[in-house]
């Protein structure tokens, strides 16, 4: 074997496992031993580099937005994701303020009705002359329809606002005690379960209490809202939000007006 | 393969482009590794060309033996070998100065690891053709390692009498 053949052997074998004929060129020819050992050390060597490195991260963030600029991906809109977190922070104080503001609503408009009821068929099984503003113990709001109701349904607000006024008991307390809103024939019945009317009557004072928290609250939402579609009139997504707060402030203020009085 | 990081960069990101824009091409015939290495590969080749370096045909035959194609030596010059284990900036140094063809070759197979079937595949040549571009390769950044060992040690012997100053 000449050192040619022994080249040509390199070429293409490669370096491992060697031919017989290639071993036994290489024992005996200095120029193949030097050029085969300096092959080893460069393959060893090259070997140890790193085959792959990773790109700095500016390449992708300059990938990214040349293959927006070519509508190859859509681009990533920064105003969404502020919405989305403005709109994460509302919904989460929204959601769950508004569905307890909801039921809370609704139980205490139940509430504030067997209430009433209860009080007014209280009033009329002690007293004959129909009483306005009958205040059990002192810092408790009282309802006292006339005469025994006949209705369920209550009454509207101008009905119940005049027939408050014109019976004001005197010796009621002015501040944090329920006029009497309903009037008789607005209830029927008596309501089962009924607690004792003091108890029922401290219950309503929360009760109240709460519905004007949570009506405070509305009020700020409604406010946030508006504020928010000065800025983005077409933003459906608010006005959708906005919608809900206004339903349910309606029922929170109807939930008041039913325990006799109004916020507004 | 380009010889500096800023190049390498922005042919990184030439590459994914083309791979967005081309990927509907991709018929499964290969591995897509294989696919978007040989992609890179070309986007690389054409800006060099671009460049007007000097690149070596990758679809030449192999050429024809000579009768000294054995090892080469420079008439006058020592056979220097390389020993022990080449300095990792002489070698990446060395590595840039090759053609890009070779420097293509050698840092899919000694580097990445690649088989001749695969890199005959990303070259778009014959297996041949690249167990021939290797060997040339490797030819070639030993004689470039070599001539790297020399001038480190012509600046050492210079460095040398400059310290130790003329005698006057």
């Amino acid at each position: 074997m000449q050192c040619k053949d022994f080249a040509a052997v390199l070429e293409q074998e490669g370096l491992d496992p060697l031919p017989l004929a290639a071993r036994s060129h290489l024992a005996g020819c200095s120029a193949c031993q030097n050029l085969f050992a300096d092959f080893s050390v460069m393959v060893s060597s090259a070997r140890k580099l790193p085959a792959e490195v990773d790109p700095p991260e500016r390449l992708w963030v300059s990938l990214r937005a040349q293959m927006a600029a070519e509508g190859l991906i859509k681009p990533s809109a920064p105003a969404p994701a502020e919405e989305a977190a403005w709109w994460q922070g509302l919904s989460t104080l929204f959601r769950p303020r508004v569905l307890v503001s909801a039921g809370l609503g609704l139980a205490l408009a139940v509430a504030a009705f067997l209430t009433i009821h209860k009080t007014s068929t209280y009033v009329a099984s002690n007293s004959s002359a129909p009483q306005v503003g009958h205040v059990p113990p002192p810092a408790e709001p009282a309802t006292t329809p006339p005469s025994a109701p006949t209705a369920v349904a209550p009454a509207p607000v101008p009905q119940v606002t005049a027939h408050v006024k014109s019976r004001s008991n005197p010796a009621a307390a002015p501040s944090r005690n329920f006029k009497p809103a309903p009037t008789a024939d607005l209830y029927e019945g008596t309501p089962a379960g009924l607690q004792d009317p003091p108890n029922v009557v401290g219950t309503s004072v929360e009760a109240y209490a709460s519905l004007r928290e949570n009506l405070r609250v509305i009020n700020e939402v409604i406010a946030e809202c508006q504020k928010h579609l000065k800025k983005h009139p077409n933003d459906a997504l608010a006005r959708e939000y906005l919608a809900s707060a206004y339903q349910q402030k309606a029922q929170l203020v109807a939930a008041i007006l039913d325990s006799g009085r109004s916020e507004q | 393969m380009v010889g500096n990081p800023a190049d390498a960069e922005d042919l990184a990101q030439e590459a994914f482009l083309q791979l967005f824009r081309k990927i509907a091409t991709f018929r499964g015939e290969s591995a897509f590794s294989t696919w978007l290495h040989r992609m890179t590969v070309n986007v690389v080749l054409m800006r060099l060309r671009k460049k007007s370096l000097p690149t070596d045909s990758l679809e030449e035959s192999l050429e024809p033996d000579s009768e000294n194609s054995g090892p080469k030596r420079d008439v006058g010059a020592p056979d220097l070998r390389l020993s022990g284990a080449v300095d990792r900036v002489n070698l990446e140094r060395s590595i840039e100065k090759l053609p890009p063809g070779y420097r293509t070759v050698f840092i899919l197979h000694d580097v990445q690891g690649y088989e001749h079937n695969e890199i005959a595949e990303i070259m778009g040549c014959s297996v041949g053709n690249s167990k021939s571009q290797l060997h040339k390769a490797r030819t070639r950044l030993r004689e470039l390692l070599q001539e790297e060992i020399r001038e480190q040690a012509r600046q050492e012997r210079h460095a040398a009498k400059t310290q130790t100053g003329p005698s006057d």
